[in-house]
């Protein structure tokens, strides 16, 4: 009897998380939804779309080509030791090269990112949540999704590409650096085995993960910030799980699209 | 002669925030050009009835009328731009500056917005209006004490010259001589320039000098409601109390 108690109790606490799950996701899905209908619904904010792209993109510069530089010194030589084992130690350019743009760049900028922006955004909705601005801005004829989430939304969609393009060639840069001055390599021989190796597809993966990783990462940041609960601690939690789901979402994106690409 | 369409009515709205029942049958009439005051005791629903009438929450039963007409039917974009709004913590835009907070509407008007010159114009004189000078007018919120941030909140929420203005606490942390001027701006708002107004206030001053009705809401209905002349004399216990603002009494309270 207990036993049966046990086995009905844990069913139903897994039947409730999965419906928990389900809605969630319809949520997030319809926010989204609703967001993006507002592309073709003006009236629209140019200006609030450039100032969250100098915020999502370009104060992001530093930390993401900061975070390539290192990721791209370590994989020089992380690959010249394990090549070197059976003498392929060789292959450190074009190993670092499609390590970086096909992976390394778009992911760990994404998480990056993430911590910086999603953050970011969350907190300072969930404030104007709390701080009744969000109810501010209806009362002022201003739809809150046009005004707040689309534009970042689109920064998001638009900065990580570019992003991510600049991460990849620090990126880069950072293995040459290390090939060079440590390990060897000639500098002219290194950049024509990296350039060499480099395929299109390469570009287009690591570019097309960024953007979904940029829309991502806006887009919990908004959808969090925007829910959030009353008080600091409601604006805490939300920030958490800002960055929280954005960087299991980015992960998981990560996974579907290189099964898709490869 | 058949009777006015009043502004904004209510019929039997109610409200529910999960299990918790806040509006149990809210009917209230505003006619054109009238000040009504809200009053009764925290956690009533005197800010719910507010944003339920203009659309940020939905009611879950029950009416409500903009000029004699269904919200869910009006055009809410069209009655939005003849409405402001004083939030009770002012709710000002904090990365925009005091000037850009109050000339909002106008810098952001789907049809003809004002250049930015008009526009900081425009939000120095109303800024005038509440008693803040020029001087002001490129802070941030940030930079400004509790009081001045509701002034400019009640100036950005008269910027546009509204039809219908709704107050949440105008007086809220105000000095008295301030809450008097605010107080004064709301009625002359009202007198001169024939707004429809819903004030929600705990400050008996503010209901003397700003109501023409008032109506008390208590457990989520309205208790009293009546001109404000008949309100001191009264019967009614649980309005007695509380515009005396005595600790016995039906309502109950927590020591």
């Amino acid at each position: 009897m207990i036993v049966l108690r046990l086995v009905q109790s844990f069913l139903a606490s897994l039947g409730r998380s999965t419906l928990g799950l389900l809605a969630a996701t319809g949520r997030l899905a319809i926010f989204a939804g609703v967001a993006v209908s507002h592309l073709v619904r003006p009236p629209f904010y140019p200006g609030e779309l450039a100032r969250q792209l100098l915020r999502i993109g370009y104060f992001s510069l530093p930390v993401v080509g900061l975070t390539a530089l290192f990721t791209g010194a370590a994989l020089a030589l992380q690959i010249w030791s394990g090549g070197d084992r059976f003498n392929a130690g060789t292959v450190v350019p074009s190993i670092v090269a499609i390590g970086i743009v096909r992976e390394l760049g778009p992911v760990l900028g994404g998480l990056m990112v993430a911590g910086r922006v999603s953050s970011s955004i969350a907190a300072e909705l969930g404030t104007m949540r709390v701080t009744e601005q969000i109810d501010a801005l209806t009362t002022l004829s201003t739809d809150p999704m046009k005004y707040l989430v689309l534009p970042r939304l689109l920064a998001g969609l638009i900065a990580m590409p570019l992003l991510v393009a600049v991460a990849n060639a620090i990126g880069i840069f950072g293995g040459y650096l290390v090939g060079t001055t440590r390990l060897g390599f000639n500098p002219g021989a290194y950049i024509k085995n990296t350039l060499d190796f480099l395929e299109a597809s390469d570009i287009h993966t690591s570019l097309t993960k960024a953007a979904v990783f940029g829309f991502l990462l806006a887009l919990m940041g908004c959808y969090n910030g925007f829910n959030s609960g009353r008080g600091a601690q409601g604006v805490g939690e939300a920030t958490t799980n800002a960055v929280v789901t954005a960087s299991i979402l980015i992960l998981a994106a990560n996974y579907i699209l290189t099964e898709a690409f490869f | 002669m058949a009777a006015a369409t009043p502004r904004i009515e209510l019929r039997d709205v109610h409200k529910a925030f999960g299990a918790k029942q806040v509006l149990c049958g809210v009917s209230l009439k505003v006619m054109p050009g009238e000040s009504l005051v809200i009053i009764g005791s925290s956690g009533t629903g005197k800010s719910v009835t507010l944003k339920c009438v203009l659309g940020i929450l939905t009611h879950d039963a029950g009416e409500i009328l903009i000029d004699g007409r269904p919200l869910a039917r009006i055009d809410r974009r069209g009655f939005l731009r003849h409405f402001g709004m004083l939030f009770q913590g002012g709710a000002l835009f904090d990365s925009l500056t005091v000037w850009q907070n109050v000339a909002f509407r106008l810098i952001h008007a789907r049809h003809d917005p004002l250049g930015r010159g008009a526009a900081r114009d425009l939000a120095i004189a109303k800024l005038g209006r509440v008693g803040l000078g020029p001087e002001t007018a490129d802070l941030y919120p940030a930079e400004l004490s509790g009081g001045m941030q509701k002034r400019v909140g009640l100036a950005r929420a008269i910027a546009t010259g509204p039809q219908v203005i709704f107050f949440d606490e105008p007086t809220a942390g105000l000095d008295p001589i301030l809450a008097g001027v605010i107080n004064d701006l709301i009625r002359e708002l009202v007198s001169e320039m024939g707004a429809t107004a819903i004030t929600i206030t705990h400050d008996m001053t503010t209901v003397r000098t700003v109501a023409d009705h008032v109506a008390m809401l208590h457990a989520g209905r309205v208790r009293w409601s009546g001109p404000i002349e008949d309100m001191d004399a009264a019967p009614d216990p649980y309005l007695q109390q509380f515009i005396h603002g005595r600790a016995t009494g039906p309502i109950e309270t927590v020591r």
